[in-house]
């Protein structure tokens, strides 16, 4: 397969499924086939995609023919490539869970276009190789997230909704503005042109406060303190299947965009931008968790653990190491999988007893084992318990900071972890454990007996919890071609030289 | 291979645990004992191996990016140790089977203990550090599950969950503990890093490192002041109680403490915090112990002391400290075991656990009876019982100390009387006098349950009274390991008439005349409760509800629910955040100066700047929308100005719809009202200022400095004779930057949909309708 | 020139923060999109304002006359225009929606979803 479409598949994928769903608009049957099979689609391209990438090296394809910097080209590097791969993972699991889950109202209003017009969005993002077009991609995966929160028109969405959409619209503009600072100072659009021409400039601080204002954009919508009100203030809102959706991705983009942006344009002054993104980095870790400690909603709980979670990812970022930067791509990759598997599982409790509050909750442990092992497997790979997949991240990522002396990072982060286990083991006492009303005055909790064995529509919504938490286990036990791969990944971004090259070819 | 075998099997018949308790239902105990019973016969197999100062070793890959392999060292201390586990697990897997007979999670606590018992092994057996680490918390994970097992009782989770996060911190602790030993040593094998000994302690890091893999070993060990989550975990059924928390898990803080000793141990620090520590706990968990008056906490007090004795002998270090180190490990762990069996079967059989309503049982219980005095005898020091040895062991350890040996050894004989009336209390008392009511009618109990007890009585009784069989072959090589280098090892019961004797005979003779006066004691000793309320349980409850406070504090305070609060923090960052680096670049000027601005440039400008005042200060919406409509024709106007002709039709068009659809939208909303006060205008006033002067700076600094030519020079120039159109802008847009042009275009699709559905799908109100 | 057009893009740009932070949703929509022309007009100033010469290639030549007015940034305003009305017809909706739900436009009104239950 030609290089070029192999880059440009996950992005005409997830377009062709969600125009094909559209054409379907009111045969709602169709549409979930349709979805399943181009989430599927979706994954193996971007298996497919990492693959190539790890054989032969960062790929480009220019857009249209036209060469770098002039054109669009879409380039995947390793770090594009698992994320891409990751999304498609994501929305594999998450169509098949909305199969089972959606209701039928929303499915008729467009929900499968809108899922998978925003899987584009956010694969175009992770593949495009130029900061306008970068921005063009944001608003297309934004507009989709708008409408996938708002769908329904419950009140809860609608306030949820223009918070959410308030405070991205602000991130957009400040983003745009600064993208044209940035070619009032450089000429050029493109990434690695920019990358190239930026590095020896003569106002390396010019260029660092044009980075601030990038810094400000992508963290808010990378959620970073103190800019992630948007978060708790919206995800809770949804069906859980799109909460389940875009906290797993949305988030991560601006992880991503920050990650791009300072490897490989704003290097110039690292001593202050990355100790700016260390204390940041510290305090999202913090009040992030400390936000999740207070909530008794599951949704919410878990909602601001991606807060605390986005903190883990930015250390990386800012230590700039190999081993400290695989370490936080590890915490983005472990992260999709586990915050995801415990959002549908929460799904699936509420399913039985028809409510996310803690309070409520109770007796899971007791009539529902499978479902208790799920959750305790994804909620102690989240806190970071061995042998699951969040401590090999942990380790990794804590390692690599020691190793070049950076205690205080260090015990925030650990400490974080501590509180982290400490709010999953809330979930898990009070939901789980504890006996629920209805068990405490001698009657069975609701749900329980309601079993309607293994249907179409209970597979649609186990099959992939199962294979997420077996993910989370598996990452863990067989951390190691995991770690060798983001270990190259990180040598790879610590490299400017490398994606210029691809990109542009030796005009240096 | 057999190694790996032996500790990952456990985890594979754990999976396997809920059907196997399925289809043998009764009699699952006996089945499930075979593993572990297997696993001891193995072990045992390795005593030649060790002679004369050899190991075993087995490796392989595992996650080699990291330095992570699965790789074993049986060597003495790793094998008394998983001797300890595997022996004592396949009496309580017996034991565990007739305790919980019938429960309906029955698979499930197997499933867990088969877990527990598998990483143990895996601790103590593990060379590599991570690969200990790994099993460490796993062992504080599955004893958080057991301590949990009756999850209906509140107790039962909140002291699970205290277990938890007490190990968990301390796990934390070690785990950079362990790393930082890595970097140090340059080896991620204890056996490795033995050999860089000296490297180590010279290093900088040397006492972070000591301090924080004493952390973890205080923690996991129930050292003062943590010690308070083991009596807390007297909730977990008792055969949780006898495995965990007296026999293995606590012991692997010790376990930690023995294998790193001969890393980091011997300096003058470690001596000094472990003697301190050990010597306290030694001291208050024994005075703790005899206030209590149910069986179980008793015997939590108890461990929680003997673990100090522990700590304490390990630090002393000299060759005598590290024999009764050993020595002790097993002596306690046969008695206390046995002692614990014991009162889970009291509990089992009279459904009370309360030594004030207990006793006579000699005659209901006779066989159980006999394994318990046998203990108490052992635990008390009294020969031939395998305790007399250790505690001799223990006092020729303490008077071997250079300094405040006498202290320590007031500290250990005071300790030890205490252990005597305890010993009493839980193995004598409850069989003797005449029967008291209890709950239920006592009558012996199953064979499951007094055959643990009776083997590790008969383990005491035999090996107290022939030391010999393991003297040499499996203390010596442990007591070797710990140390460091090859010790001798020869234990015998007579020495001779020396001081230990002597005090071991005041030992027991004040022990059995406080033991006639025990009522007395406990109320003596109730008098100082009062530092309870201060004591570390407290400090933990202070702490929990400190952090309660704290993070709801936070939430108000950053999550309050005012978009317009978050939209004024994400501005100030925004300047604040760009401040220092434009005062680093320092140089701003005007671009350009004004007097080339034409003047139909500055009407331009002029009546936009107005408008968009007039937009603010508007009072009705109209007014506002008509503004609005007025700014976005002039924005045009000065795109036409500049050469922009695409752009100014685009936006005529745009913001004419713009206006169209406010006012459809603003049709049925309210007029403005004032609302926000005066102060608050003024401040978001001067925040949005400061914002715009930001703007107004960056732009005027970025005119100035321009480091390259733009690219769209390639544009204009190939616009026409490669992509064949004369209007640049337009062959950019669906030609170089086509891709742009299509984002935008799906952009306006969804919201086209997301308009349509916003119009039609009113879930709430459909529902508010129905109600 | 750009001097000028800067001080009208921190105007615009005060103009447009300050509606955001009113109680109103409705202002906050007019905010929005002041700042959104001030954005625009930012990557239209910062690359070099060209007097009266659009990028367009007359008849006989290749390329357009020098000095013309830089193509690129007046086709990302373009396309940002464009994106910027798409999103702002769907705010506005979502606007009109919420006040119809919520009975108010008073953002502070609005704060249900935030923070937790005592």
């Amino acid at each position: 397969m030609s290089h070029d479409l192999l880059v440009a598949l996950p992005i005409v994928i997830p377009l062709v499924t969600g125009v094909i769903a559209l054409l379907f608009y009111e045969q709602r049957e169709t549409q979930r086939i349709i979805s399943a099979i181009g989430a599927a689609a979706l994954l193996i391209a971007g298996i497919a995609l990492l693959l190539e990438v790890r054989a032969e090296g960062i790929l480009v394809s220019d857009m249209g023919g036209w060469p770098a910097p002039f054109g669009i080209p879409f380039v995947a590097d390793l770090l594009s490539a698992v994320l891409v791969m990751m999304t498609g993972l994501i929305a594999f699991t998450v169509a098949l869970y909305s199969l089972a889950t959606m209701d039928p109202r929303r499915e008729s209003f467009g929900f499968y276009p809108l899922f998978h017009i925003l899987l584009m969005g956010i694969a175009g993002s992770f593949l495009t190789g130029d900061m306008f077009n970068l921005f063009v991609w944001f608003e297309v995966m934004l507009i989709a997230s708008f409408v996938l929160i708002a769908l329904g028109g419950e009140r809860a969405q609608l306030e949820g909704a223009i918070k959410y959409v308030a405070l991205n619209l602000i991130s957009s503009a400040i983003l745009l503005a600064a993208i044209g600072l940035l070619y009032g100072v450089a000429g050029t659009l493109n990434m690695a042109d920019l990358g190239m021409k930026l590095q020896d400039v003569d106002e390396p601080w010019l260029v660092t406060t044009i980075g601030m204002l990038f810094l400000v954009s992508f963290g808010i919508k990378a959620a970073i303190f103190p800019m992630f009100f948007w978060l708790p203030a919206s995800y809770h809102t949804p069906p859980i299947a799109v909460t389940a959706l875009v906290a797993a991705l949305l988030s991560k983009v601006g992880v991503y965009a920050l990650i791009r942006a300072f490897t490989l344009i704003f290097t110039q002054e690292t001593g202050y931008t990355h100790q700016i993104l260390l204390v940041v980095a510290g305090l999202t870790m913090v009040t992030g968790v400390l936000g999740a400690v207070a909530q008794y909603e599951v949704r919410k709980l878990l909602s601001f653990h991606i807060i605390s979670q986005i903190g883990y990812m930015l250390v990386g970022l800012a230590i700039l190491s190999p081993l400290a930067l695989a370490g936080s791509i590890f915490y983005i990759v472990h992260n999709m999988v586990t915050k995801t598997n415990l959002f549908l599982i929460s799904g699936a409790a509420y399913r039985l007893q028809g409510t996310y509050e803690l309070k409520q909750l109770g007796s899971l442990y007791r009539y529902h084992p499978y479902i208790s092992a799920l959750f305790f497997v994804s909620a102690m790979a989240l806190a970071g318990m061995p042998p699951f997949s969040g401590f090999f991240a942990k380790l990794t990522l804590v390692r690599g900071s020691l190793e070049v002396e950076h205690y205080i990072i260090v015990a925030v982060a650990l400490f974080t972890s501590v509180l982290t286990l400490f709010s999953m083991t809330k979930i898990w006492t009070e939901g789980y454990w504890t006996p629920s009303e209805a068990e405490e005055n001698d009657e069975l909790p609701p749900g329980v007996n309601s079993w309607p064995g293994w249907n179409s529509q209970m597979l649609a919504m186990f099959v992939p919890i199962i294979i997420l938490a077996t993910l989370s286990v598996g990452m863990g036990i067989f951390a190691q071609p995991v770690i060798s791969l983001l270990i190259e990944t990180a040598e790879q971004l610590l490299e400017p030289s490398l994606y210029i090259e691809a990109v542009i070819g030796d005009e240096s | 291979m057999g190694i790996l075998v032996a500790v990952l099997s456990g985890f594979l018949v754990a999976l396997a645990a809920p059907w196997l308790t399925r289809w043998f239902g009764d009699r699952v105990g006996w089945v499930i004992a075979l593993l572990p019973l297997s696993i001891t016969i193995y072990l045992l197999t390795f005593i030649p191996d060790l002679a004369d100062g050899g190991s075993v070793r087995y490796s392989i890959e595992w996650i080699p990016a990291l330095n992570i392999n699965l790789s074993f060292h049986v060597d003495g201390l790793g094998l008394v140790f998983a001797l300890l586990i595997s022996g004592i697990g396949t009496l309580i897997m017996l034991y565990g089977g007739g305790y919980l007979q019938g429960h309906h999670q029955l698979g499930r606590f197997y499933l867990y203990i088969l877990m527990f018992m598998a990483s143990m092994l895996g601790v103590v057996l593990a060379d590599n550090i991570i690969t200990f680490f790994v099993f460490f918390e796993l062992t504080s994970l599955t004893s958080y599950l057991l301590i949990g097992f009756d999850h209906n009782a509140s107790k039962s989770r909140y002291s699970a969950r205290q277990a938890l996060l007490v190990t968990g911190i301390g796990g934390q602790f070690l785990l950079v503990g362990l790393i930082l030993l890595a970097i140090a040593g340059g080896g991620w094998e204890f056996s490795v890093l033995v050999d860089q000994a000296d490297v180590i302690q010279d290093h900088a890091l040397y006492v972070p490192i000591m301090f924080l893999i004493l952390g973890g070993a205080f923690t996991k060990s129930a050292q003062v002041p943590f010690h308070f989550w083991l009596p807390g975990a007297m909730a977990a059924p008792t055969p949780v109680s006898a495995y965990l928390h007296s026999a293995t898990m606590v012991k692997a803080g010790v376990y930690l403490m023995a294998r790193i000793n001969p890393t980091i141990g011997g300096t003058d620090l470690w001596q000094f915090v472990l003697v301190t520590f050990g010597a306290a706990t030694m001291l208050l968990g024994a005075y703790l112990a005899v206030q209590r008056t149910d069986l179980k906490q008793l015997l939590a007090y108890t461990t929680v002391s003997s673990l100090g004795t522990l700590t304490l002998l390990i630090g002393i270090g000299t060759d005598v400290a590290l024999k009764a180190a050993m020595v002790f490990l097993v002596v306690h762990s046969l008695y206390k075991g046995a002692l614990f069996m014991v009162a889970g079967t009291i509990d089992h059989e009279t459904g009370t656990r309360d030594i004030r309503v207990l006793g006579g049982l000699r005659k209901l219980m006779p066989i159980t009876s006999i394994g318990a005095a046998v203990a108490a005898l052992s635990m008390a020091g009294i020969p031939p019982l395998f305790g007399f040895i250790g505690k001799e062991l223990v006092y020729e350890a303490v008077l071997d100390l250079d300094t405040f040996a006498i202290i320590i050894a007031v500290v250990a004989v005071v300790s030890n009387i205490l252990m005597v009336v305890v010993a009493g209390i839980t193995g004598i008392q409850p069989f003797i006098g005449e029967e008291k009511e209890t709950p239920k009618h006592a009558h012996e109990a199953p064979a499951s349950l007094y055959i643990g007890p009776l083997v590790l009585g008969t383990l005491s009784l035999v090996v107290g009274a022939i030391p010999a069989l393991i003297d040499t072959s499996i203390m010596e090589p442990a007591v070797s390991a710990v140390a460091g280098q090859p010790v001798e090892v020869t234990l015998y019961i007579w020495h001779g008439v020396n001081a230990m004797l002597i005090m071991s005979i005041i030992t027991v003779a004040v022990g059995v005349v406080v033991f006639m006066g025990r009522q007395q004691l406990r109320s003596v000793t109730n008098q100082t409760n009062l530092l309870a309320a201060l004591g570390p349980e407290a400090i933990y409850a202070h702490l929990l509800a400190g952090l309660d406070w704290l993070s709801r504090t936070q939430t108000k305070i950053i999550q309050n629910g005012y978009l317009r609060f978050y939209f004024l923090t994400i501005i100030v960052v925004l300047v604040v955040s760009a401040i220092y680096p434009l005062m680093a670049y320092g140089n701003i000027q005007l671009a350009g100066d004004l007097s080339d601005v034409r003047i139909y440039e500055w009407v331009v400008v002029a009546i936009v700047l107005m408008s968009a005042i007039m937009a603010v200060r508007a009072q009705s919406r109209l007014a506002a929308v008509a503004a609005l409509g007025i700014v976005g024709y002039g924005v045009a106007t000065i795109y036409i100005l500049y050469g922009a002709p695409d752009l100014a039709m685009t936006q005529i068009l745009v913001e004419t719809l713009t206006v169209i659809l406010f006012v459809l939208v603003l049709y049925r909303l309210p007029q403005f009202a004032t609302l926000s006060e005066r102060g608050s205008r003024i401040r978001d006033a001067i925040i949005a200022g400061t914002g715009g002067l930001l703007m107004t700076l960056l732009v005027l600094v970025v005119s100035n400095e321009r480091f390259y030519d733009s690219i769209s020079q390639f544009h204009a120039e190939e616009s026409y004779p490669s992509a064949f159109g004369r209007n640049v802008v337009n062959v950019i847009l669906v030609d170089f930057r086509a891709i742009d042009t299509f984002g935008e275009i799906i952009v306006l699709a969804v919201a086209g949909i997301g308009v349509y559905a916003l119009l039609r799908l009113r879930l709430w109100e459909d529902r508010s309708e129905e109600k | 020139m750009e001097t000028l057009m800067a001080i009208l893009i921190g105007g615009l740009f005060a103009s447009g923060i300050y509606l955001m932070l009113r109680r109103s949703i409705v202002k906050l929509a007019i905010g929005l999109v002041l700042l959104s022309q001030s954005a625009n007009l930012t990557i239209f100033t910062v690359a070099g304002l060209t007097r009266g010469n659009p990028p367009l290639v007359p008849e006989g030549e290749s390329m357009p006359l020098v000095p013309y007015a830089d193509p690129l940034p007046q086709a990302l305003v373009l396309t940002a225009i464009v994106i910027g009305f798409g999103v702002l017809a769907f705010t506005l909706v979502l606007v009109k929606r919420v006040y119809q739900t919520v009975g108010t436009d008073d953002m502070d009104e609005m704060r249900s979803t935030d923070g937790f239950k005592d």
